[in-house]
């Protein structure tokens, strides 16, 4: 027989119809080596109390029903090791089980998960045929491996959410796009079976979009499925920069990085703020840059920054990119 | 102890106190660096998206710089750090591109290895110095401080670039401060982000997200709250009072924001005067 | 009250097919998809090998002939030969059209669909999308779904179909979020509703949700079913979650243990040892269990698959999933331990008695994907045509419905028909009521996968059947606990496992009957094929509340009988 542990499942419970608040039950079942959390709320319900409330469906890793937070992380109850997670616990052997962040709960740890729903809709989360619907399923495009390669990884995601409830923008603007639904819109665009891209990068450009994203890599982080969300969030401002969003101050800030290193080597925060946002929005600035001043950490303005030693051979290698290509 | 030391470009501008700490004590504990004079910025984590190839080539270089002095590359920006390994990352694992990008640096008799390693100043701290022969130098121990530990992002993630803490549990920071004899406090936000890289386009969600962070640090008890990054500190200290504006009924209306190097010099003996902590915005 | 043109019970892969189909035949029908879940995580995510299509991508040689016969001979000729051949020749169809709508098929490296070789077929005809082509397929009909627009009502639960004198009316459905019975007037109802392969719960690879509610509410509301003993057991199940280790594992070297410590596919198949074909290892492993030379563990028997000789390099390199696998869902690695293993159900073969059109007996009643048995795999499905009969049927399905929806009757659904479902589930929450329904559904999943297993006999099978009434009895007791309205799990799990006894006791009324050995029905009293006597479908009917068993004959075409030997 295999080892045995007591553990106490610390279980977030609410059921908006009876409890004024949220309160956590623990539960202490025994369980043996090589049990998922998934299993083990299978069997708590089963055996304990039927009215602790959960979604689980395919219980393999691949319908992404069963996204929780366990121990204060967002993941798969069907793929976590109860044994193995008990070494990230804080309080020995114990468990704690919450509802993903980022979403309403409905009840103990059903979240609602139409909003992400409606961003996919509003997002033309589809690729947008070509064709018209009489030629459909006629011939096959015939696409290169190369193409191929750049949305394959993109398609492994199965919607479990679990880096739009760890992501921070999320935390503050609900509105937020998401990193879900970025990965769509980035595994759409590449496609070229779309016909959609410009569209849907207008919306992807836009308030709450791609630009908000603040590179905090958690969704690349706690992505169940190991894919490179970044990577995605990256290929949309980049094709975003090079057709409807020339001029949107994400687009404006990411440049001028560029152009500084060409020109001084380093970036020169002086200007960059009227760079990025031009000269009426940062007027609402001024009591902080006087502030600034008074410490004496207003950082130089261009003409009294010292470009860095042998710029010109930068500047030369800049030259020779520009016609490269890898 | 030598290392090339990358300059982020924030603290030759906004947060030269970040360096003028580091000044003071690195001779006391031994650790000689040779400032990359010639490095260019790092492409702050948004050149990768302007142009892929733009980021390798300049961080090859600037890697490259620190190969050919056989010395290490330092860096105390977490954000130049992300910078730097995402590039050397590539480099030494994407077929042919190290070669290709050698092609352009032999303009500039510069060669891409992949010998140098990349570090934070933490993690010189941490392992190569070691907290041991730290707490061995230290003058005034740091006892009845409290300190949130805020790591920021980029030392963490992604975690296959970085490798050195969990990112769910980060312990280094919390180490070396504890080693300076300071209490460390548990709060949600350690390894959560201070909203820096979009202060400029999503200004009011920004300011929410590094608020979140201060009020957890607030409601902590914490005296300070201490990075290991000069963009956390731009976030969470000059951008502070705004910040902190809409969030009603809290305990204490401010919380001031140390730099690593500031925390370290304190407890080698040095004044906050002397650190650069008075020209914080917070004091 | 609001009346559909054409309400979908289902996400799937089959039920998203028809709907796109719908909207793309006549964009102006009212229509809406009810599902149990979103259809997004539905099983059709599950199928990892593909789909069959005859493109003569890879063997230029193969055509749409071979792929018709390799499909009867799979089926050890139960299958309607018409419905095979409409298969067979919309195959290549419906995956361009797939392919058109972005599914990310892998690629051969001149572009074109790539094709790779499946068990039981004659060429390489397979498409494929990694390991994960019902996943991503699924995920491409339901984008493709948002785009038209389809309405869904997500997180519904069938509870009946409503008819009026042999022509469907709609279906009431428990909208599981708020509690609420809702009715839902359809001049076409189209169940997608998947499989009922879980019925042998814990002895299943399949979804918790693969519980048959369609098939149960079709043979409730008087619709036949068909074929249902016919389900396919995979060897090597994970022991705890049922979860498939796929074929890989053996081809690799990997070694099938018993208590013994012994290789006992040598006393099976001495040559081909554990790569011999799917049904004799999973027989093999059975009788090794049943002859009592499995492991023991609280879990039930089991046998070892060993991976552990082929060193940790290998196992790494080659792999890696089934490594994962191992150590996420069973906490094994099996670098260090051999991994355990059983048979386990996988695929129902059976379903709702349709016609090639996905057509039922009642008028404006069609059934398609694995919850119907239009009668393309019968008596055992060939790998890759499950996928295939989804997305086939689905779109054919879809187009006759949207074809025929204008040209019917308004209906109606008296509110009455809320009240009696009230009542029926308030009576299941009455402190009179004691039984537990885990207790209920674990006993129902054990006999079944004892007693009507891999192996039949007359003897078990009467234990089957008097075990299955005996819960069906216990079940009018059933206590639901939670008499919360919002989100009530606890009454869904009763619903669903109301539909699996029905279904348990077709399955094993069916092997009872059937007193022959063919495809997957293996009866060790009876171990021949009796084409004379039973070379014909089995027809299920609710009749008073017994379950009636009669057969129907296999449409026949230009094959003749032949012995099934590869």
């Amino acid at each position: 027989m295999e080892e045995q542990k007591e553990i106490s499942f610390r279980i977030y419970r609410y059921n908006p119809h009876f409890d004024k608040k949220p309160y956590y039950d623990n539960i202490r079942i025994t369980l043996e080596k090589g049990i998922t959390v998934l299993r083990a709320l299978n069997f708590i319900k089963e055996n304990i109390d039927s009215k602790l409330t959960f979604r689980a469906f395919c219980q393999a890793g691949i319908c992404g029903s069963c996204g929780l937070k366990i121990n204060g992380v967002s993941k798969l109850a069907c793929m976590t090791q109860v044994f193995k997670e008990l070494e990230d616990s804080k309080e020995e052997n114990v468990i704690l089980i919450e509802p993903l962040n980022n979403f309403t709960i409905m009840r103990d740890l059903v979240v609602d998960m139409d909003p992400l729903v409606e961003k996919l809709k509003y997002y033309y989360s589809w690729v947008n045929p070509k064709m018209p619907v009489h030629e459909l399923g006629k011939k096959e495009y015939l696409i290169s491996e190369e193409k191929f390669q750049e949305y394959d990884q993109a398609t492994d995601c199965i919607l479990c959410a679990s880096c739009v409830s760890e992501c921070l923008m999320m935390e503050v603007n609900p509105n937020y796009i998401s990193p879900a639904v970025l990965l769509k819109s980035y595994r759409m665009n590449v496609d070229e079976r779309d016909s959609m891209q410009k569209t849907r990068l207008k919306k992807v450009t836009s308030d709450g979009g791609v630009w908000d994203c603040t590179h905090c890599y958690k969704c690349v982080e706690h992505c169940v499925k190991n894919i490179d969300i970044m990577k995605g969030i990256q290929g949309l401002r980049n094709s975003g920069m090079k057709t409807v969003s020339k001029r949107s101050e994400g687009a404006k800030h990411a440049k001028a990085f560029i152009t500084d290193i060409k020109r001084k080597g380093r970036l020169v925060e002086f200007t960059l703020i009227t760079r990025t946002l031009g000269f009426i929005k940062p007027i609402f600035m001024l009591p902080m840059m006087i502030k600034m001043l008074l410490r004496r950490r207003v950082p130089p303005p261009s003409f009294m920054m010292s470009e860095i030693p042998r710029i010109e051979k930068v500047r030369k290698i800049f030259r020779k990119l520009k016609k490269k290509n890898f | 102890m030598k290392y090339a030391y990358f300059i982020s470009c924030i603290n030759e501008s906004m947060t030269k106190e970040l360096d003028i700490a580091f000044e003071k004590w690195k001779t006391d504990l031994g650790i000689e660096l040779v400032k990359l004079e010639e490095g260019t910025c790092c492409g702050g984590s948004n050149l990768d998206y302007v142009s892929p190839k733009h980021c390798w080539t300049i961080n090859a270089r600037n890697i490259a710089l620190a190969e050919k002095m056989d010395l290490d590359l330092v860096t105390s920006c977490n954000t130049c750090l992300l910078s730097l390994r995402h590039a050397k990352h590539d480099l030494d694992t994407k077929e042919g591109l190290k070669e290709q990008v050698n092609e352009l640096l032999a303009k500039d008799n510069l060669e891409y290895t992949g010998k140098a390693q990349i570090k934070h100043l933490l993690w010189v701290l941490n392992e190569d110095f070691g907290l041991d022969t730290l707490a061995r130098k230290i003058k005034t121990p740091l006892k009845d401080l409290k300190i949130a530990p805020f790591y920021g992002c980029h030392i963490l993630r992604p975690s296959h670039l970085m490798g050195v803490d969990d990112p769910n549990a980060p312990s280094s920071l919390h180490q070396l401060i504890e080693t300076l004899g300071a209490q460390t406090v548990p709060y949600a936000s350690a390894n959560k982000c201070c909203g820096f890289h979009t202060l400029l386009v999503a200004e009011e969600e920004s300011l929410n997200i590094a608020a979140n962070a201060l009020e957890d640090g607030i409601r902590s008890g914490a005296d300070y709250i201490v990075t290991p990054c000069p963009l956390c500190h731009t976030s969470l200290d000059l951008y502070q009072n705004k910040a902190l504006k809409s969030r009603k009924n809290l305990p204490k209306n401010s919380i001031p924001i140390l730099h690593l190097t500031q925390l370290v010099g304190l407890a080698l003996g040095y004044s906050k005067k002397e650190l650069g902590i008075d020209k914080h915005m917070i004091l | 009250m609001k009346q559909y043109d054409i309400v979908i019970v289902g996400g799937g892969g089959a039920g998203l097919y028809a709907a796109m189909e719908i909207l793309n035949t006549d964009i102006s029908l009212n229509i809406a998809v009810i599902s149990k879940i979103y259809p997004n995580r539905s099983h059709t995510s599950a199928a990892q090998g593909g789909a069959n299509a005859a493109l003569a991508n890879k063997d230029k040689t193969d055509t749409i002939e071979k792929h018709i016969f390799d499909t009867i001979k799979g089926s050890d000729y139960l299958a309607d030969q018409d419905a095979a051949s409409i298969l067979c020749e919309e195959a290549p169809r419906v995956i361009r059209e797939l392919e058109n709508l972005g599914t990310p098929f892998s690629r051969m490296d001149d572009g074109t669909i790539a094709q790779r070789p499946f068990g039981g077929a004659s060429s390489p005809r397979c498409c494929y999308c990694a390991d994960k082509t019902g996943h991503t397929i699924l995920q491409t009909l339901y984008e493709q779904c948002l785009r038209l627009g389809v309405k869904f009502y997500n997180e519904y639960f069938l509870i009946s179909i409503e008819e009026n004198d042999g022509v469907c009316q709609g279906i009431t459905a428990l909208n599981i979020q708020s509690g609420e019975i809702e009715i839902f007037p359809a001049k076409i109802v189209i169940l997608a509703t998947g499989g009922y392969a879980k019925a042998y719960w814990n002895r299943s690879s399949n979804a918790a949700g693969n519980t048959g509610d369609g098939i149960a509410a079709a043979l409730r509301a008087g619709v036949p079913l068909k074929d249902m003993e016919f389900v396919q057991f995979h060897p090597t199940g994970l022991r705890k979650s049922g979860l498939l280790v796929t074929e890989g594992a053996r081809g690799e070297g990997g070694y099938l243990i018993n208590k013994n410590g012994d290789r006992f596919m040598s006393n099976y198949a001495p040559e081909k040892m554990e790569l011999g074909p799917r049904d004799l290892v999973s027989r093999s492993i059975e009788t090794e269990i049943n002859e009592g030379r499995g492991f023991d563990s609280t879990a039930g028997q089991y046998i070892n698959l060993d991976l552990t000789h082929l060193g940790a390099e290998l196992i790494t390199k080659r792999l890696p999933q089934i490594r994962e696998l191992s150590i996420s869902f069973e906490g094994i690695d099996p670098i260090d331990e051999p991994i355990p293993i059983r048979p386990t159900a996988h695929y129902s073969m059976g379903g709702i008695d349709t016609d090639k059109t996905g057509r039922t007996i009642m008028k404006g009643l069609y059934a398609i994907g694995e919850c119907a048995c239009v009668s393309v795999h019968g008596a055992n499905r060939l790998g890759g045509n499950s996928l295939l009969e989804i997305l086939v049927f689905g779109k054919i399905a879809g187009h006759e419905a949207a074809l025929e929806a204008k040209s019917l009757n308004s209906v109606s659904i008296s509110n009455s028909i809320i009240d009696k479902h009230k009542k029926y589930f308030r009576s299941l929450m009455q402190p009179s009521q004691y039984e537990r329904y885990g207790v209920i559904r674990e006993e129902m999943g054990t006999t079944l996968a004892e007693n009507v297993g891999i192996y039949r006999t007359e003897k078990n099978l009467i234990q089957a059947i008097y075990d299955i009434k005996k819960l069906i009895e216990r079940f009018k007791r059933v206590k639901v606990n939670d008499t919360s309205t919002v989100f009530n799990t606890n009454l869904v799990n009763v619903l669903e496992l109301r539909n699996m006894l029905n279904i348990a006791l077709a399955i094993s009324a069916g092997a009872y009957a059937r007193k022959e050995s063919r495809g997957s029905h293996s009866r060790t009293d009876y171990t021949k094929r009796d084409d004379v006597n039973f070379h014909k479908h089995t027809m299920f009917t609710l009749s008073d509340g017994n379950l009636d068993v009669s057969y129907k004959p296999v449409i026949m075409g230009k094959y003749e009988l032949e012995e099934r030997t590869y």
